[in-house]
């Protein structure tokens, strides 16, 4: 039996597919970096409003671990954006955001000193303007807002916090 | 998988009518189709540059320069169905220039490559084609390294533009259709088919 060659390059594709994947987040940092590219502007940078550890108290170093642990307020000059940075699971750090008031933004999570936004995680808030990084990247952060749309908002950036 | 869903290639008339719908929408003005199209076309650009010989690294970031490319000078490709190929065309192009400009990239054979990826297949592979992927990469392994490269580039992309390909493989353009066809009749030997 001879295979034909549209069966045979399909093969070939997924043979490099497993044995040479593509990265995970080849198309997140595309996206990333197509985002702040050609902005004139400089990012505004957030102020830390306010940090509330919800957490503590309740923390013991062999003990359970509860939910909700750190909530994060942010301000710039025409926006607020909340933060809040809980487990899930595993070891999985969950990030939930709200833009308020909200607006059509698009959000990008990754370390302080990526230039050139390699690897950020990407997001869009909803109509209610929340956003949500169910499995966000641990360790020194910072969270980019771009927002959507011809009479956009400033471009924010808030200074680097702990996942 | 990184791989999006269904690998490119010949059979794939689905990525490239999906990946020319992303590129229309976009073009009318709805920017969300254009991380449609990213998401849909990077990982067949990521093969289309390996294929080229270039290091993982240096391959990330010549996606990222295609895709810019395009933001930048959109306007250019006048022919949504044309939108595959002009990807695949400037990322083989940039590739090519990349390897050119900088010596210390070495290309990096498959052997190489092989020699230092698992060969355990992905968990949710069922047995019969864990075997059938092992037997066709040993297969591919006994292929020179040209017909490697070229059945990878049309293995995944759609439609595939070959002046340009030519230009990469340094081969004469005339040549890639027969040479496609013995590497494909070279495959079927190695996997022990008539050809």
């Amino acid at each position: 039996m001879t295979t034909s060659d549209e069966e045979l390059l399909t093969a070939v594709a997924s043979a490099y597919a497993e044995r040479d994947p593509a990265p995970v987040d080849l198309a997140d940092g595309v996206l990333a970096r197509l985002a702040v590219q050609d902005l004139e502007t400089e990012f505004e940078l957030f102020t830390l409003v306010q940090a509330v550890d919800t957490h503590a108290g309740t923390r013991q170093d062999d003990g359970p671990e509860t939910s909700a642990s750190v909530a994060l307020e942010f301000a710039g000059s025409t926006y607020r954006v909340l933060v809040r940075i809980s487990d899930a699971d595993g070891d999985a750090r969950r990030l939930d955001g709200w833009v308020v008031p909200a607006l059509p933004i698009r959000v990008f999570l990754g370390p302080p000193g990526d230039d050139l936004a390699h690897t950020r995680q990407s997001a869009y808030a909803d109509r209610d303007g929340r956003f949500e990084f169910p499995d966000a990247m641990r360790g020194e952060v910072r969270l980019w807002l771009l927002p959507q749309g011809s009479d956009a908002a400033p471009p924010f950036v808030t200074p680097p916090f702990l996942v | 998988m990184a791989t999006h869903g269904a690998p490119g290639g010949p059979t794939s008339s689905a990525l490239y009518d999906a990946a020319t719908d992303a590129f229309r929408r976009w073009r009318t003005g709805e920017e969300p189709a254009l991380d449609d199209l990213v998401r849909l076309m990077s990982p067949v650009l990521w093969h289309v540059v390996r294929a080229t010989g270039l290091d993982r690294e240096s391959t990330e970031d010549v996606v990222q320069n295609t895709w810019l490319t395009l933001v930048r000078s959109g306007d250019s490709v006048r022919d949504a169905q044309a939108i595959t190929r002009w990807l695949c065309t400037a990322a083989r192009r940039e590739a090519w220039r990349v390897s050119k400009a900088s010596a210390r990239l070495r290309p990096v054979d498959d052997d190489v490559l092989a020699a230092r990826m698992p060969d355990e297949a992905s968990p949710e592979t069922d047995v019969v084609t864990r075997d059938d992927n092992a037997q066709l990469w040993d297969a591919l392994e006994r292929l020179p390294e040209r017909c490697r490269k070229l059945l990878r580039i049309v293995a995944w992309e759609p439609r595939p533009d070959y002046s340009s390909v030519a230009d990469v493989l340094e081969m004469p353009i005339g040549s890639i259709g027969p040479t496609r066809r013995r590497c494909l009749d070279k495959l079927r030997g190695e996997l022990g088919e008539q050809a």
